[in-house]
């Protein structure tokens, strides 16, 4: 290696001074390579401290969040250097995203959204910060289990910043509340003092207006003439495992022109001495108090009630609980009136083990121009239950499915409207009984009662108890028959399997990896996952009742209730402060805004991640070492041509010694590239059948068009293709390949001295459906680790290193690569089905034995 | 006793350490006690004596590496895992020096931990 760069260095010598010799340019381009690389290795191992498997802190993600930003700033710094500061915008995108993440590890609570207003229809999980954990978990009840849900939007914590910040109401309650911590001020005054601030402010002219827009749209097209609306909190951490049942306020019935009125209430009740307690016991940080509000069409109720899918002092009666009541379900929520009580068996078909019918004198109902009153019940309908026996196994159904999807026994309040659907209003943990609560002590000799299956075997892609009875994937085919509660047990962690998420206790595979997408969408559900475990797929048997620990890595036999209790108990590590602020860091960092260089939004001020930033400079360094190189002739010490060859790879060749022979004017033809790594790859890629010519079946829109359109040759400006770039010398080879959506840069280093010799290779995938993406990297992965590489998975990123082999086994690998990089170009389309995972591994052992021997 | 447990003392000023690793300690039928303020630790190894100390480096006080000198001079076969967010080799090879049983960098696998206390405990029950 060093004889390389001396000879480098020696040619460049004698080359006249008042240009930058290719040498520096070349040095700057691989310090873009190489912060790029640590830049996306610190972001997937962020990324991986999420799984649960991990003890960090604070400080870690402290410093991880710094490294980061520091070696984003050298990126850009770096590219502006090598292009003379022709992407100076980048500065201030950077900027903009680390103010961000400071504001974030401040402890501050960023709203990810712009919007006053969000509708129920476009409200995930992922904008719990916006919306608040009582109108997320609701929009999801609606949209992913399809539960019927108030029609209702939420307003949103920047709708929240912007009424605090127009009364600065952020000064005038730290005064009081300083106040109070110098005791000038009783608990009472302090609350009182800070409410009537609020009531006195105004709520901004845009947030009033959006807001009456949102609710008189929803309006739209109903029964009622003149609709009216709840307006209830939805505060950071309220429905989280910090439950703050009953601290804030809610308004029902209100008129639409009450509205801001009604905001300014629910928003005061932050303030309230118990929800103020609440929050001090529960360690809240004072920052990351914002309250969005749920503003919903009101429902006219004929029965409401609370169901309990466990029963919170008896559960191991393994009952559920319903009471219940006429009416709305404001007076049996704060225990006004008496209720009707159902103990049904939890499970199916959930037999009906006890009713106590109440007399129900009461009921409060909607008063017709707002508000609400009390009413006496009709004679007839005080003894008759309040729920028929076919409502309450439909709301038992609904329980069990919400407790499957919120991993904790659930507190569900609800109601039957006047067409007899079954509503849920709100659907929050409930906390059982501590005394019944197995201690983590008791549960050392579970392994003497129930008989393990599995044990020591896999790894933990999420942690967590799960157990159900086990159903064995077969044909992917099959997947749609999955039972609801049931745990997949699947030979591939294939991210389709992701598609029953929903209805799965959990996962367990013969074959996976934490970083891939199903452990992913495993954490973000929290659905436990064990992957790797070699052969659960022979050792569990179809229809068998098991129960999976992930933490201990075991497989029981049967049902084991004392872990499900110690579950229910145990405070979600998800629910940290560290897991919070960790995840919200991550969206200012990870996300991939940029694809493809062609689109519009491909420019500094596009970028709106860490991420974003690494991507554009990478593309942007290689566009200039080929603009420089090839468009432009004024780097001397270089040579540099297309290579003109038969398959329809656009590659700029830069020569920086002995790399090519001959003349090159018109392009450099296979035959007279002299470096030996370059020629070993070309002569992979183009091994017979590897790229395959004939035109790919399009099976999936826009991401094969891509791939398939062949660039045009010729004058073709960089702008208008994808950008191929290999730097060559007699010895070395560096590559930067986009095929499609695939990103493939080789590094290699071949001479006679084995201490110098080496190879790195990363593979990342684009945009490309996420199943073929994972099949396609587990087979890298296979194939790579079969010859030696040493191969670390980062999501979708592969990357090998291979170093110190003899010239004859690292030509070999550079075979091997060369092979790879021209069909991985078609694997996405024609993997489809795990089964071809082991088909083209063969398939490619069989050829590198044809050409290589055993 | 024939099964007498094995105690374990956890100090680290972030309370995340201990709220992660105590209950998955507990399942393993480990005895656990934390701390996040090493006056409220150091007091408490006056009391009673522990078979494992796992401790943090970097605290306001008392720090890590004096707890670790105190826990071993008053219970010479008390073994102490050190754990911290800033490993250097010099932090690590003082530790050694004060008889420290293990150094583990943060963050740390659940597992990794895991293995190190069963470590020290057989070589507890080797003495």
């Amino acid at each position: 290696m060093k004889n390389f760069l001396q000879r480098v260095g020696q040619f460049f010598q004698t080359k006249e001074q008042t240009i930058v010799p290719f040498k520096l340019i070349f040095a700057d381009f691989k310090k873009i390579l190489n912060l790029n690389n640590q830049i996306l290795d610190l972001i997937a191992d962020a990324n991986d401290k999420l799984s649960g498997d991990y003890i960090f802190d604070e400080q870690y993600i402290h410093s991880t969040c710094h490294q980061l930003t520091d070696l984003v700033r050298e990126l850009i710094v770096l590219i502006n250097h090598l292009t003379q500061q022709k992407y100076s915008d980048l500065y201030s995108s950077f900027h903009h995203i680390d103010e961000k993440i400071e504001t974030i590890l401040q402890g501050v609570v960023l709203c990810p959204v712009k919007d006053f207003i969000l509708p129920y229809s476009s409200i995930t999980r992922d904008l719990i910060d916006a919306v608040g954990g009582k109108n997320a978990n609701l929009a999801e009840i609606g949209s992913v289990l399809g539960f019927h849900i108030p029609d209702g939007f939420a307003i949103t914590t920047a709708a929240f910043s912007a009424f605090w910040l127009e009364n600065n109401l952020e000064e005038k309650v730290a005064a009081i509340i300083e106040q109070w911590q110098q005791k000038a001020i009783s608990d009472e005054e302090m609350a009182w003092e800070i409410q009537r601030m609020i009531f006195d402010s105004t709520v901004p002219a845009k947030l009033k207006r959006d807001m009456l827009d949102a609710a008189g749209s929803l309006s739209k097209g109903k029964l009622e003439a003149t609709p009216h609306f709840a307006v209830r909190s939805s505060a950071q951490g309220e429905d989280g495992i910090s439950s703050f049942a009953g601290q804030y306020r809610s308004c029902l019935n209100i008129p639409l022109k009450n509205l801001p009125q009604a905001y300014k209430e629910v928003v005061a009740s932050l303030y309230s001495p118990e929800a103020m307690e609440y929050r001090r016991r529960k360690d809240f940080r004072a920052n990351e108090i914002k309250m969005s509000v749920a503003c919903q069409l009101m429902i006219s109720a004929k029965t409401s009630g609370v169901m309990y899918s466990y029963d919170p002092v008896l559960p191991e009666e393994e009952t559920l609980v319903i009471s219940s009541a006429w009416g709305l379900g404001e007076p049996i929520v704060s225990g006004k009136i008496s209720t009707d009580l159902f103990v049904l068996d939890r499970q199916p078909p959930h037999a009906v083990k006890e009713v106590q019918v109440v007399r129900k004198e009461q009921s409060m109902s909607l008063h017709g121009s707002g508000g609400i009153v009390m009413e006496s019940v009709r004679e007839e309908q005080r003894t008759q239950p309040s729920l028929k026996n076919q409502q309450l196994k439909e709301l038992a159904q609904v329980g069990l499915q919400l407790e499957k999807y919120f991993k904790k026994p659930q507190d569900v309040e609800f109601s039957i409207d006047q067409q007899d659907r079954i509503i849920i209003l709100q659907s929050r943990q409930l906390s059982l009984q501590q005394e019944q609560m197995p201690r983590a002590s008791d549960l050392t000799d579970i392994s003497g009662k129930y008989p393990i299956l599995m044990q020591g075997k896999g790894i933990a892609a999420m942690k967590g108890i799960a157990s159900g009875p086990v159903w064995v994937l077969e044909h992917d085919s099959t997947l749609q028959d999955f039972p609801m509660g049931a745990i997949l047990v699947a030979r591939y962690a294939s991210p389709q399997l992701a598609r029953v998420i929903h209805k799965a206790s959990g996962f367990i595979t013969d074959i996976g990896s934490t970083t891939g997408h199903l452990a992913t969408v495993a954490r973000e559900f929290r659905v436990p996952a064990l992957f790797n475990t070699e052969n659960a797929i022979t050792l569990l048997k179809h229809g068998q009742e098991i129960t999976l620990d992930t933490e201990s890595l075991t497989v029981y036999e049967g049902i084991v209730h004392e872990l499900h209790y110690y579950s229910f108990h145990e405070e979600p590590i998800e629910e940290m402060y560290e897991y919070r602020l960790l995840r919200r860091l991550l969206k200012k960092i990870e996300p991939l805004n940029l694809f493809d260089p062609r689109d519009e939004n491909f420019t500094p001020k596009g970028c709106q991640t860490y991420h974003d930033l690494t991507r554009f400079v990478h593309e942007k360094a290689v566009e200039t070492i080929i603009d420089l190189n090839f468009y432009h002739t004024h780097q001397r010490d270089t040579q540099a041509g297309q290579l003109l060859w038969s398959y329809p790879l656009d590659l700029i060749l830069i020569d920086v010694g002995g790399g090519i022979e001959g003349e090159h004017d018109k392009g450099i033809r296979p035959e007279q590239i002299r470096s030996i790594p370059m020629q070993t790859l070309l002569h992979g890629m183009s091994h017979p059948g590897i790229w395959d010519m004939s035109p790919m079946k399009v099976d999936f829109g826009s991401f094969m068009s891509s791939l398939t359109k062949t660039p045009p040759t010729g004058n073709s400006r960089p702008e208008d293709v994808g950008r191929n770039l290999a730097v060559i010398s007699a010895e070395y080879t560096n590559i930067n390949f986009r095929l499609g959506y695939h990103f493939t840069v080789i590094d290699a280093y071949l001479s006679d001295n084995i201490l110098d010799n080496h190879i790195y290779f990363r593979f990342s995938g684009g945009v490309t459906d996420t199943v073929r993406r994972s099949r396609r990297t587990s087979l890298l992965n296979k194939i790579l680790s079969h010859y030696d590489f040493l191969c670390e998975q980062h999501g979708d990123i592969i990357v090998a290193r291979l170093k110190r082999m003899n010239k004859e086994s690292m030509l070999k690998r550079l075979f091997l690569l060369g092979m790879l990089i021209g069909f991985t170009r078609q694997l996405d389309v024609k993997m489809v089905s795990d089964a071809t995972i082991s088909v083209y591994f063969e398939q490619i052992k069989t050829i590198m034995e044809e050409s290589y021997g055993k | 006793m024939a099964s007498e447990q094995t105690s374990i003392l956890i100090l680290d000023d972030e309370p995340i350490v201990s709220k992660r690793l105590k209950p998955s300690l507990e399942k393993k039928g480990y005895e656990v006690e934390t701390f996040t303020s090493s006056a409220d630790a150091l007091k408490r190894v006056t009391e009673r004596k522990f078979n494992i100390v796992i401790t943090d480096l970097k605290m306001d006080g008392v720090d890590g590496m004096q707890f670790l000198t105190e826990v071993k001079e008053k219970y010479p076969d008390t073994e102490v895992i050190v754990i911290t967010g800033f490993a250097t080799m010099a932090t690590a090879k003082e530790s050694f020096n004060r008889g420290g049983f293990d150094f583990l960098a943060k963050p740390f696998k659940l597992g990794e931990i895991a293995e190190v206390i069963s470590r020290a405990e057989e070589k507890i029950k080797n003495k």
